[in-house]
């Protein structure tokens, strides 16, 4: 708010990358485009940890969904650097030494031309989103600013109804796990990143069928 | 490059033929190329006419089902499964589907661009193999070759070390005459000839004076070199002889001997201290030394069976014969071999224990026994298909007594009856559960008996009769008088033409199980007991066409055709109009057989019974074309027979 955020903004200075993504975010997709048609990006990363403020990024996956396919020639992984005194965190992903890490500017300007206007898919896609900000924040990027849609909202949503406050249920209900197991989706390559994106846009696919049988053919309806 | 998404699908491929025959890196390109979709349970995936798409298919997880529809009837041709490759079209030229596809229940396609597989289908002749010989879903049109599909079955076994030496019994199992007769490259026919006569031996060796081989002489030269051309006996050796010999060294392994042998096409082999022609002679080996070491040819196994009386000696030499048939199913021998030979090592076993049991039963009946009689064997081994010691289906059939002497006569063949199972039964076979032996009273009677039993299950063709004819029709003589077989068949074809209708029960009877044409989901799978989500290939793929071959052979009142496959054979030529469907089912029997045989084989079973899980991708595949020519014919019966308006 403010002038404050004026003066913090201009310090960091937009790289043309983040203007070349922030323009071509600006079109808009028409409320009445087919399910089918709409392109999605599914995307997951594994972290350090699970404070986003703090906690950095160990590796990301992502996949396209296109024509109503998962494209598998679009998946891609990265790897990044990170320090020694997170260890314990890198255990439970089982990872033990990132393989080529990825310079994090390569990563950037790569990520956000692959976005493009794409709509954006993750399990707790918010905690997601807030880890990728934080690290492109400093070339300029403030915010993601595609559709975002989130696999454990659609499947409350289409499960539950609108308005089911997914704390009340049952913990763990529409955990990805659970998730998957409810919807057959073998639990391949589970917490690595690409390996959830994969599963999720597995998921999606079911879910997106299961949304066209109770009338949610369009994007309008499917962002609602 | 690769990732772990890519890998994933890499991994699920290769399972699976094609894909399975594709290198790592190709592969892994095909992987980047695919693309996932998934479709809802009735969702269609493509439609018949439908211009093919620019990929084919491949099931990842659910079922879909292709179809064709007739008369706004869904006539299904296929269930797919996971792995299954389907919607191939597209790479066989760009023409229209000619079947619809529709998911069953939710699932997951796999869709391979045909771009990345257009090369692959160029330079890979085993991926080319898998789509000429119809291992595709669906693929109707090339299905008629059953022959591509077993040139494919061999070719796509692992391409394995020849299994084929297993079958010797060891390296140094064999025995060759270290006493070698030779003579010196001067001496004449007549000297070699007598010396040769006078050792008793087959061959001479011409060396020089350090003991050399030079060449060989051996009774067939002496007849068709020297005899045969008029020669002058006193032809020097050296003119006649065959040189230069073939050496090797006695350590040599020998596998190596033998196959040295067999691709030279000689018949001796000659032994020297180093193994060339360079050094002297140590020994001699013949193919006949050969042929004895390799225990398990049929000619020794035979020549071994007819040598001894030792009830246990035969249950070794059946064992031996079990090695054998592993060899030649693991080899693809051709299926008409392996049964004659096989059928031939059975029917010496009982004639044996015939003999035996004669023997053995002078000492109560020291007047003997002067009634002719016929030993016959029924089922599968009346049909010469008995490749496993299965159940065992026998009777015996003696000529018509005064009624004075029937009681002793009977009790007679009875007893005789009783110890030939008794030796089958030492020797590996299974008893018949439902007792259809020699040993039943029922089953040793005089031939007017039988007449009235067939009579009977002709003019009165009930449940049970039918169940019996499956059986008995398929007699075949194995011991005594043939004459008594020859006149219950013509008493058998003389009743049907008077009574035809029987033939509309018997093909009712072929019809009661119709091929499974999906059965890999699961419901052509037992339901119950320990056969539980087993697939029982007996009843459900080789009864059917057993059944349709006897059928169609009564009508054509063949005579002496008792092999379903040759059955099918002979049918081919008899009805030209379906002659390419005839050899198709024999064809697809022969590969049936073979599967039970290989199956009982590894798990000590009848091999009745088949895991679909165990089985590879390619061998569900063969299965499945198998059934084809099965719901062909049953359709043809279905139509010849009227069985549409045929009460039951």
């Amino acid at each position: 708010m403010g002038w404050f955020d004026f003066l913090f903004d201009s310090n960091k200075s937009k790289a043309d990358f983040v203007i070349a993504y922030e323009e071509s975010c600006s079109e808009q997709i028409p409320p009445q485009r087919p399910i089918e048609q709409l392109n999605f990006v599914v995307l997951d990363t594994e972290t350090t940890g699970l404070n986003p403020e703090k906690d950095s990024m160990v590796s990301f996956g992502a996949i396209k969904i296109q024509n109503g396919r998962i494209q598998v020639k679009t998946s891609i992984e990265a790897y990044f650097e990170t320090s020694d005194n997170k260890k314990e965190a890198l255990q439970i992903h089982e990872i033990l030494s990132p393989k080529d890490p990825i310079q994090v500017d390569v990563f950037a300007k790569a990520l956000l031309k692959y976005l493009a206007n794409h709509i954006i898919v993750g399990h707790h896609i918010g905690f997601d989103l807030k880890i990728l900000e934080k690290s492109l924040e400093s070339y300029g990027l403030k915010k993601i600013l595609n559709p975002v849609l989130d696999t454990q909202y659609l499947a409350t949503r289409l499960e539950k109804g609108y308005h089911y406050d997914v704390s009340m249920g049952k913990p763990g209900e529409y955990s990805l796990d659970s998730l998957c197991e409810r919807y057959q989706v073998p639990l391949d390559d589970r917490h690595t990143a690409a390996g959830d994106a994969f599963l999720t846009a597995q998921l999606l696919l079911k879910l997106l069928k299961k949304a066209e049988k109770i009338g949610i053919k369009d994007y309008k309806s499917l962002m609602r | 490059m690769s990732n772990i998404i890519v890998n994933r699908v890499k991994e699920f491929l290769k399972q699976y033929p094609p894909f399975s025959f594709i290198d790592e890196k190709a592969l892994e390109e095909v992987s980047r190329e695919v693309e996932v979709k998934y479709y809802e349970q009735d969702e269609i995936l493509f439609s018949k006419g439908e211009e093919a798409q620019a990929c084919f298919f491949v099931l990842k997880e659910g079922s879909v089902k292709l179809f064709d529809l007739k008369n706004g009837q869904e006539n299904i041709v296929e269930i797919c499964d996971e792995g299954d490759v389907f919607g191939v079209l597209a790479l066989l030229g760009n023409r229209p589907y000619i079947l619809n596809a529709k998911a069953q229940e939710g699932s997951l396609v796999y869709a391979i661009p045909v771009s990345v597989f257009e090369k692959l289908l160029i330079e890979n002749s085993r991926v080319s193999l898998y789509f000429a010989a119809g291992f595709a879903s669906g693929q109707v049109v090339v299905r008629n070759d059953l022959s591509d599909s077993q040139k494919a079955r061999s070719e796509f076994n692992p391409a394995s070390e020849d299994k084929g030496l297993l079958i010797f019994t060891g390296k140094s199992d064999f025995n060759y005459s270290k006493v070698v007769l030779t003579c010196q490259p001067n001496s004449t026919m007549q000297e070699a000839a007598s010396r040769m006569g006078e050792k008793g031996v087959g061959s001479i060796i011409i060396v020089d004076h350090q003991n050399h081989p030079l060449g060989i002489i051996t009774d067939k030269d002496i007849r068709n070199r020297l005899v045969a051309e008029g020669l002058s006996y006193e032809t020097p050796v050296s003119e006649l002889m065959s040189a230069p010999v073939l050496t090797k060294s006695q350590h040599s392994d020998f596998s190596d001997l033998y196959l040295t042998m067999v691709k030279s096409r000689l018949h001796h082999l000659i032994f020297t201290e180093d193994g060339t022609v360079n050094s002297p002679v140590t020994g001699i080996l013949s193919d006949h030394d050969l042929l004895l070491s390799q225990g398990n040819s049929p000619a020794v196994l035979i020549k071994a069976l007819m040598n001894t009386h030792e009830v246990k000696e035969m249950a070794k030499i059946r064992n031996r014969a079990e090695q054998l048939l592993r060899y030649y199913l693991e080899n693809e021998v051709s299926m008409d071999f392996v049964a004659n030979i096989i059928s031939e090592i059975n029917d010496i076993i009982i004639q044996k224990a015939i003999k035996i049991a004669e023997i053995k039963l002078q000492a109560d009946y020291p007047e003997g026994i002067d009634t002719k009689f016929c030993f016959v064997s029924l089922g599968s081994e009346g049909r010469e298909e008995q490749l496993l010691r299965t159940d065992l289906d026998n009777a015996i059939i003696f000529e018509d007594v005064p009624e004075h002497k029937l009681e002793k006569t009977q009790k007679y063949f009875l007893e005789l009856g009783g110890e030939v199972v008794e030796t089958l039964l030492s020797c590996g076979f299974q008893p018949c559960p439902a007792k259809m032996m020699a040993n039943n009273p029922q089953w040793c009677q005089p031939l007017s008996v039988w007449k009235k039993h067939f009579s009977d299950w002709i003019l009165t063709p009930n449940q049970e009769a039918l169940l019996k004819a499956t059986i008995f029709f398929d007699y075949r003589a194995i011991y005594g008088q043939k004459q008594l077989t020859e006149a219950l068949t013509e008493h058998i074809y003389q009743e049907i033409s008077t009574k035809n209708i029987f033939l509309n029960f018997l093909a009712k009877n072929a019809l009661l199980n119709p091929p499974p044409l999906g059965f890999f989901r699961n419901f052509i799978l037992e339901k119950s007991g320990e056969q539980r989500d087993k697939f029982d290939i007996k009843l459900r793929a080789m009864m059917p066409l057993a059944d349709i071959a006897r059928l169609l052979v009564l009508s054509h009142k063949i005579v002496g055709v008792n092999n379903t496959f040759r059955r099918f054979e002979k049918l081919a030529s008899l009805e030209p109009n379906h002659g390419e469907l005839m050899r198709e089912a024999g064809q697809a029997y022969e590969i049936l057989m073979r599967m039970r045989a290989i199956e009982g084989i590894k798990n000590q079973s009848s091999g009745r019974y088949i895991s679909p899980e165990d089985l590879g991708k390619l061998q569900r595949q063969l299965l499945k074309n198998t059934f084809y020519p099965i719901d062909e014919l049953q359709k043809i019966i279905r139509v010849r027979y009227q069985l549409d308006y045929f009460g039951s």
